[in-house]
């Protein structure tokens, strides 16, 4: 059974068309990354997924429920380390886990191991301000896989960081979900990115965003994003999606002529 | 006093004895009117009386400390609690804006002939008046705390499964502390403005009336001793005010 199911997905904001007629299987485990040009609807659809947006036309399947706020499948990050910056680095880790009714104890000995799990054991009493960017979205990533959800939720999780802080928080990523397994759907418009961790890559096109390729990415696992950099079958990969993107942003040009 | 604090302070106290060494010595030789300066001398002097063998100060002093910390309280909670009200239902904000416009244009010392009439001479009226001040810096700033709050903290928590209640109690309200303790710490000085300020006007008891009298018979030592009382007061108020900021956000 697939983990998650979008068939015939159409969003409209007032007269714009989002999203047109998308589908979509997930498998359970997976790690799919969708990618586009900005606007092309990568974000409706996660919000969807989440409950945020209502869904008007088309179908959405979550572990073979409908999507709703607060659902407790679903594991949810955003682009801004969205901690609480009156909590500790602790607090924050369990923070998920506090609004979903995990005791304390057992909700700080998780919080504790994630942390440690992320690097950032000793930093645990630590505010917020105190840590840098790459260690707040650390331990945003340690309060979203400190929850049992099996379906994670990424909208461009390291979109803010420096180049060689990414790729550090993408081999972690790719550790914590190799131990954790989870299934993850990961929003990017970083294409290097998406190819070195995910085992499918869609393409969405600009605006109306249409799914326009799903591509398996057959590289071995477990990988190292920093040791791909430069290897020639991931740049292989990379270069046959990043011409599937093109095609999208060339159907964007014809739109605006 | 360690060797640095004693460096820090010392070109101060030095300076201060001089100004209060000269002024003292232009005083005793009546190069200038002490019915218009005071002098040094005078001023403990008035002091040493005020509270030590005649205890009369302490009396005005207390009306003057109560008033501000009642205005205090009343304006902030009262603003506290309007504030929350207009975030949670905007319409109501909407329909009072305008009229909560007007009255805090208005100078608030122009309504202390109205508060006297209605609140008397005692300190009643002084409250209204420090409380008038108080709660539109408190509102202002509550409902400023609220909207600035994270938008991604919210969506974060809903997404989890936080009722509103806990998005309110987790999220916003912690979030607009900062905020709303600027808030606070700015009421309470105009809470003790606004005291003094209806007791200079007219009052039976407390400093502003203190300070008036002494004017109006021309004790310039007294004068001095009072401006000098209020602004020590007003540092303890802020310094106070910091003291409990620091430990309340640590995390800033």
């Amino acid at each position: 059974m697939s983990a998650i199911s979008i068939k015939g997905l159409t969003v409209r904001f007032g007269e714009v068309l989002a999203v047109d007629n998308a589908s979509l299987e997930v498998g359970d485990g997976e790690f799919v990354s969708i990618v586009g040009p900005s606007g092309c609807g990568k974000t409706t659809i996660l919000n969807l997924l989440t409950g945020l947006v209502p869904l008007t036309e088309g179908q959405i399947s979550l572990l073979g429920k409908t999507p709703v706020v607060g659902n407790p499948d679903v594991a949810y990050m955003l682009a801004r380390d969205s901690l609480l910056p009156w909590r500790s680095a602790l607090d924050n880790a369990a923070y998920g886990m506090e609004i979903r009714g995990v005791g304390e104890s057992e909700r700080h000995r998780r919080a504790a191991g994630l942390l440690a799990e992320v690097g950032l054991k000793g930093f645990e009493k630590h505010y917020p301000k105190m840590l840098s960017h790459g260690m707040r979205q650390r331990c945003a990533l340690a309060r979203t896989f400190c929850l049992d959800s099996p379906v994670m939720l990424m909208d461009e999780p390291f979109g803010a960081l420096d180049a060689q802080t990414k790729l550090q928080l993408e081999d972690l990523l790719l550790k914590l979900w190799s131990e954790h397994r989870r299934t993850v759907v990961f929003i990017t418009h970083d294409l290097a990115e998406a190819v070195a961790l995910s085992d499918r890559v869609i393409v969405m096109s600009a605006r109306p965003g249409r799914i326009i390729a799903d591509m398996r990415i057959e590289l071995e696992r477990p990988r190292s994003v920093r040791a791909l950099q430069h290897d020639k079958h991931f740049l292989e990969i990379y270069a046959r999606v990043w011409e599937k993107l093109e095609e999208g942003l060339g159907n964007q040009a014809e739109v605006m002529t | 006093m360690s060797k640095t604090t004693l460096r820090a302070v010392l070109p101060h106290l030095v300076f201060i004895v001089a100004f209060l060494g000269i002024w003292e010595f232009v005083m005793h030789r009546q190069w200038l009117p002490e019915t218009f300066f005071g002098k040094p001398t005078g001023i403990v002097n008035y002091l040493w009386e005020g509270f030590i063998t005649g205890r009369k100060l302490w009396l005005e002093l207390g009306y003057t400390v109560t008033g501000t910390v009642i205005s205090f309280l009343l304006g902030s909670i009262s603003a506290l609690a309007l504030g929350l009200i207009f975030v949670m239902f905007p319409k109501v904000e909407h329909a009072m804006d305008p009229y909560l416009m007007v009255l805090n244009a208005m100078p608030r010392f122009a309504l202390a002939p109205l508060f006297l009439l209605w609140f008397g001479l005692g300190i009643g009226s002084k409250i209204a008046v420090g409380t008038s001040l108080a709660f539109f810096i408190v509102l202002a700033n509550t409902v400023a705390g609220i909207r600035g709050v994270s938008g991604d903290l919210v969506v974060l928590s809903r997404s989890l499964g936080a009722t509103p209640r806990q998005v309110f109690f987790k999220v916003t309200l912690p979030g607009a502390v900062p905020v709303i303790f600027s808030g606070l710490r700015l009421a309470l000085i105009f809470s003790m403005l606004g005291v003094v300020g209806a007791e200079i006007i007219a009052a039976e008891h407390g400093l502003g009336q203190t300070l008036s009298y002494l004017q109006s018979t021309f004790n310039m030592n007294g004068v001095m001793a009072l401006l000098a009382l209020l602004a020590c007061l007003g540092m303890l108020v802020t310094r106070g005010m910091t003291r409990l900021e620091k430990t309340l956000l640590k995390w800033q």
